[in-house]
Formats: structure tokens, C-alpha cells, sequence
């Protein structure tokens, strides 16, 4: 970790976003706040190639603290992946393209009682004998 | 006759050109091995590293570049009006190399004939994309998304309805995508 780096983003964020930072991403950053999704997540970007390691220029900054990578919504996963360059609330081609009936996002819930579990979407095309034993007169 | 003397010559290069009676002297490597000046260089290098900004991308928190064309999760796509696309052609089932798509289709009440199985087995998948590729319609797609990892392997044997909730999550994303690359098809 550079030591000047981390002096200097203390310097220009604070003490506290400075902290946070070191307990979860582990390095100390600065950049411009650029949007939160429908979680809370906040998503920061730094596109001055002094001061950010190009290729790491954008970031999210979890709202749990059970974070996990899935967490990020489909529009901003597309942003933080480097696929489109502008936020979603600023791209027009995210925007008429998001359809009314777009289903609210899960994450990855495997492992918990929410998880997908697979199951048969069609009827069987066997169906079982079952014996039936006619009664003795 | 050349032929062979030229094999025959003291290594592969030849001779060398460099003239050691020009290099350092014995006392300067003396020194230099003495002196662990090598170490301490190599030393010198580490700590020049740990001044420097971190290259590692710290995922998850930042990721690294992904191209519109990424074949990660599969996803079945809907029209605007929110009729699903799918009609049960199963072409994307006769190309898949890995045999992973099982695909069953029956005529709906308005006629129009649509799955009533569209499984994808996703641990025999290869992400190959031409399930993509074969489609007419551009039903299935594969996403974006890599993190769809599972702790057993039931989860990842996906059905239709997994398969169209991905889609409806994921269409503001899948159809961008699909509009980025669209000038290349």
C-alpha cells in the first residue's frame, strides 16, 4: 500500500469514509460519488489517472456488511464491469431499454432458505400403476 | 565440406564477440559478492514496490472489464409487451455441443406454440454462446453474470422459470448489450 496515497486520500476524504474504507475494500481511495442503487449501495468512480490506478477507477461501497458480489443491481453491474460508460440514470439507452414489468433483483441467495432449487416444469410422462385390489364378493 | 565446418563450429552462435579482458575485474566482483550489493539491490526493489499504488483489483468491490459480448448466466428473454420470445424452435438445443439444453413445447391456447420445458443443465454447459448465436428470436441470451455460483450442484440444474426470472431481472442490461453489439452483426 503506498504510503503517500493513503495519507493523501485521508487528507481528502476523512477520518471516516478513510476507516470504512480500510475495514472493507482495504485501501484507501478517493473520487467523486456517482450514484446509489435501489440497496443503498454507493458507487464511487475516479477517472484521474494521477491519482487511480486505471482499471480500478470505479468501486461500490456496500450497504451491508454481509457484502456480497451480487449485491450490485444488472444496470450498475454493467457500469462496474467497464461495459457502459455512463451510470445508468445517466445513459439513455439503459433507460428505454428497462421495461415496465422488469422484475425487482435478487442476489445470489444460495446457501440460504431462499436459494433456487430446481424442479419439473412439465408434466411427467410416466405415470405409476398403482394396483388396486378388487374387493371378493 | 563448408556444411560441415560450419556444425562443427564452437557453439551454436559461434564465437562470442565480447571481450572479457574488458569486463570487471576480479576485485569489483570481490566486492560486489562480498558486499551482497545484488541482495540489497533486489531488497531495494521490493520496497520501491510497497511506495507504489496497488495494481490488485480488490474485488468485489472493484472488478475488472467485461466485453458486451461476455457469455456468463443464461438468461430467456421476453418482447417489450411481455410476451415471452421463446418459440420452442430448439434450435439452440440441436447445436448445443455439451447437450446441456432439454427443450419440450406444446401448442398454447391462442395457438402459438411454446416450451413447456426449457431446462439447461449449467454444469454441462461450456458457455460456448452458440445457443445465442442459433437463436431466431434472441430468447436465450447469456448474461453478464458471472457470480452465480452455488453451494450444491441442484441449483445450478436451471428450468424455465429460473430462466426467465434471470431475464427479467437482467433486461435493461441484456438489452443494452445486445444494442452495443448490434452494428457488428
Amino acid at each position: 500500500m503506498s504510503l503517500y496515497r493513503t495519507l493523501r486520500n485521508l487528507q481528502k476524504e476523512g477520518l471516516k469514509t478513510w476507516w470504512r474504507q480500510l475495514q472493507y475494500i482495504g485501501d484507501a481511495k478517493s473520487g467523486t460519488f456517482v450514484g446509489a442503487d435501489q440497496f443503498g449501495n454507493r458507487y464511487y468512480e475516479n477517472r484521474n489517472g494521477e491519482e487511480e490506478v486505471p482499471g480500478r477507477h470505479r468501486w461500490v461501497d456496500y450497504a451491508q456488511h454481509e457484502y456480497n458480489a451480487t449485491q450490485v443491481p444488472p444496470e450498475w453491474h454493467s457500469w462496474i464491469h467497464h461495459i457502459r460508460t455512463d451510470p445508468p440514470a445517466a445513459d439513455p439507452i439503459i433507460q428505454n431499454l428497462t421495461p415496465p414489468w422488469q422484475a425487482p433483483y435478487v442476489e445470489n441467495l444460495t446457501g440460504t432458505r431462499g436459494a433456487y432449487k430446481s424442479y419439473n416444469t412439465a408434466k411427467p410422462k410416466i405415470s405409476a400403476w398403482e394396483p388396486k385390489v378388487a374387493s371378493r364378493s | 565440406m563448408a556444411e560441415i565446418e560450419e556444425l562443427q563450429r564452437e557453439g551454436f552462435r559461434g564465437p562470442s564477440d565480447i571481450d572479457f579482458k574488458n569486463g570487471p575485474s576480479a576485485l569489483d566482483k570481490a566486492v560486489h559478492l562480498f558486499f551482497f550489493t545484488e541482495i540489497i539491490r533486489g531488497m531495494w526493489i521490493v520496497l520501491e514496490q510497497f511506495f507504489r499504488p496497488p495494481y490488485t483489483i480488490m474485488y468485489p468491490f472493484e472488478k475488472g472489464p467485461l466485453s458486451p459480448r461476455f457469455r456468463g448466466e443464461h438468461a430467456l428473454r421476453r418482447y417489450p409487451s411481455g410476451e415471452e420470445r421463446c418459440i420452442a424452435c430448439k434450435l439452440c438445443e440441436a447445436i448445443c455441443p455439451a447437450q446441456a439444453i432439454t427443450i419440450e413445447s406444446e401448442a398454447r391456447q391462442d395457438g402459438s406454440r411454446k416450451t413447456t420445458k426449457y431446462d439447461i443443465d449449467m454444469t454441462k454447459c461450456i458457455y460456448c454462446g452458440f445457443c445465442q448465436e442459433a437463436c431466431p428470436v434472441d430468447a436465450i441470451v447469456e448474461t453478464q453474470n458471472q457470480e452465480f455460483s452455488t453451494e450444491t450442484r441442484e441449483e445450478l440444474l436451471y428450468n424455465k422459470e429460473k430462466l426467465l426470472a434471470n431475464g427479467d431481472r437482467a433486461e435493461a442490461e441484456i438489452a443494452a448489450n445486445l444494442h452495443a453489439d448490434h452494428v457488428y452483426r
